[in-house]
């Protein structure tokens, strides 16, 4: 498979949150500002960038027997120096994503990106995958981010972009607006594909 | 810690801060096995047991062993293989002593390792300082909580298959709107405890 | 049975690999989180009593949503306390802390980490909310009221966040009971 193709399908055909549904927890928890979706995003990115790197790089010396618990432990790892690194140097960041920092390790994604690539892939094409997977989780989080934060308080990474006039629904920062603007991204993502579909 | 002040935290863990409809844990189960009661009701007593079990031993892990060598940056690592191998064990268990049981339940128990509602648990008793018994309090409570949603959910679910819904939002679309109606109810018992 | 071994060697291996990484990470981190926390901390209590310009920690207070209490000098004399309490807010705890005078009155009120609903719980932040509570006297039992105040010890909730108001309230109520207890008379 060409890299670019690897990269792109993580982006957009085989989006995350979008198309797989992968990581539902966390996309949904921390959204309700751009800003903590965008953290989370890269947080995660880092620690699939480097969970898939190690993975394929070690694929060769672990038997399939122990294979899961193996790849938990190098996740784990990576969450844990994220984490720290985080707490020492992005404290604010640490402290609105909380409980979801250590939960980045159950994030389904992660290890299914270990299990359905990184073990069959060179170390390479396995980076190339992660980058590609992380961002597309990213851009996910960021959009539903987007879509709350100005609905739910009319700013936009902290900046009031909606005027004095404009009220906002603060539901869309509490939980439910988190599974209401999901669905209706979802709705709007089907229609979009669809579409381009039928012209194809 | 008085009688009282354990019923709260039961109520409020199931009602005010239910692990799904608040606290966004275990979304991976509640959106995927919700298709039906029964399977629903299965997954949520599997949760339960797994979860009740996971609050015990977490914590021992982490005041006998994480706290007492200095070594609560490993937190992380050490509940998730510990919650890993419970799993498995359960498993083995219940497969020896009750083929009933896991014949209803088996199917579930792989899934549990990465439902972030157990790990969820256990880091969230140690940050709130909770004590043996609360913690596993906390941990059947949340669990309750979680099997309440998933089975309410999943009866919603069963009702929208007769209806006709518009082509861009079967399936997850209308789910998860309809998991925000069932989050917007939940919202009124903030403030009972 | 030899294969049992040879797997468990293995995750022995991977294992011992990641503590190694972790420790060596978190001796890097360590210094630098302690050194912000502490710095962060001293900070926010000399903001809450700026008259004080030395703290000492009170020992043996801590209670059911009492975290720390500091007790503040200024030229070797006692000019006040600091409270840090946890009440329970609408999602989580929420961390109150104020700061108090010797003779009672309320100085300074800070709302320090907390999970409750942006734009929203959290405006109990908000300067708006919080002065509400300065120069009153401490010792007095605060209510929260959704219309205007009309008596010193009732406090006007942030609108459609009264949980969070409470949480405030019953923070600064319970700082106030252990002002009346123990700090008082010490």
């Amino acid at each position: 498979m060409k890299l670019g193709r690897i990269f792109s399908r993580g982006l957009v055909f085989d989006n995350p949150v979008f198309v797989q549904l992968l990581g539902m927890c966390p996309t949904l928890a921390v959204t309700n500002s751009a800003f903590n979706g965008l953290g989370m995003g890269l947080a995660t990115t880092a620690v699939l960038l480097g969970s898939n790197f190690v993975i394929s790089l070690i694929k060769g010396f672990i038997p399939s027997k122990i294979r899961i618990p193996a790849f938990i432990v190098v996740i784990a790892t990576f969450v844990t120096v994220v984490g720290m690194l985080m707490n020492a140097y992005l404290p604010a960041l640490y402290e609105a994503l909380g409980i979801f920092i250590p939960l980045i390790v159950v994030n389904c994604l992660i290890l299914a990106r270990a299990e359905a690539f990184a073990s069959k892939s060179s170390p390479f094409k396995s980076i190339v995958d992660g980058v590609g997977m992380g961002l597309g989780f990213t851009i996910a989080l960021v959009i539903l981010g987007i879509v709350r934060e100005i609905t739910g308080a009319g700013t936009v990474f902290g900046a009031a972009i909606l005027g004095e006039s404009f009220i906002p629904a603060r539901v869309m920062a509490m939980p439910p607006g988190a599974f209401i603007a999901l669905g209706l991204l979802l709705a709007l993502f089907n229609r979009i594909t669809s579409k381009e579909l039928n012209e194809l | 810690m008085s009688v009282t002040s354990i019923f709260l935290l039961l109520v409020s863990s199931i009602l005010v801060n239910n692990f799904v409809l608040s606290r966004f844990l275990g979304i991976c189960p509640f959106l995927g096995v919700s298709k039906q009661v029964e399977t629903a009701f299965g997954m949520g007593m599997a949760v339960t047991f797994v979860m009740a079990m996971a609050a015990l031993i977490t914590y021992i892990i982490q005041v006998a062993i994480l706290e007492n060598l200095g070594l609560e940056y490993l937190q992380t690592i050490a509940f998730i293989l510990v919650i890993a191998a419970l799993v498995q064990f359960v498993e083995m268990v219940i497969e020896k002593t009750s083929p009933t049981l896991y014949q209803s339940l088996g199917v579930y128990l792989p899934l549990i390792t990465t439902n972030c509602a157990v790990l969820g648990l256990a880091i969230l008793n140690i940050q709130e300082k909770l004590n043996l018994i609360s913690s596993v309090v906390h941990g059947i409570g949340a669990a309750l909580g979680f099997t309440l949603a998933i089975v309410l959910f999943a009866a919603i679910r069963e009702k929208i298959e007769l209806y006709n819904v518009p082509e861009v939002f079967k399936g997850f679309p209308i789910a998860l709107i309809t998991a925000g109606l069932m989050s917007l109810a939940f919202l009124g018992f903030a403030g009972l405890v | 049975m030899r294969e049992v071994i040879k797997l468990g060697l293995i995750l022995l291996l991977i294992t011992s690999v990641a503590a190694f990484v972790l420790g060596i990470t978190n001796d890097i981190t360590q210094g630098v989180i302690n050194a912000r926390l502490e710095a962060e901390n001293i900070k926010s209590i000399e903001a809450l009593l700026p008259e004080a310009d030395e703290f000492i920690m009170v020992e043996g207070v801590e209670g059911d949503i009492i975290v720390e209490v500091y007790e503040g000098f200024a030229n070797g004399n006692v000019v006040g306390y600091t409270i840090k309490t946890t009440p329970n807010g609408y999602n989580g705890t929420v961390e109150v802390l104020v700061g108090v005078t010797k003779a009672g009155e309320i100085v300074g009120v800070k709302i320090g980490q907390n999970t409750e609903t942006p734009g929203l719980g959290t405006k109990i932040a908000d300067a708006a909310y919080i002065n509400q509570y300065i120069g009153k006297d401490i010792t007095q039992e605060f209510v929260v009221t959704k219309d205007n105040p009309t008596e010193d010890q009732q406090i006007q909730a942030v609108t459609s966040a009264t949980v969070s108001s409470n949480a405030v309230v019953s923070g600064v109520n319970s700082a106030g009971s252990l002002f009346n207890d123990k700090l008082k008379n010490r």
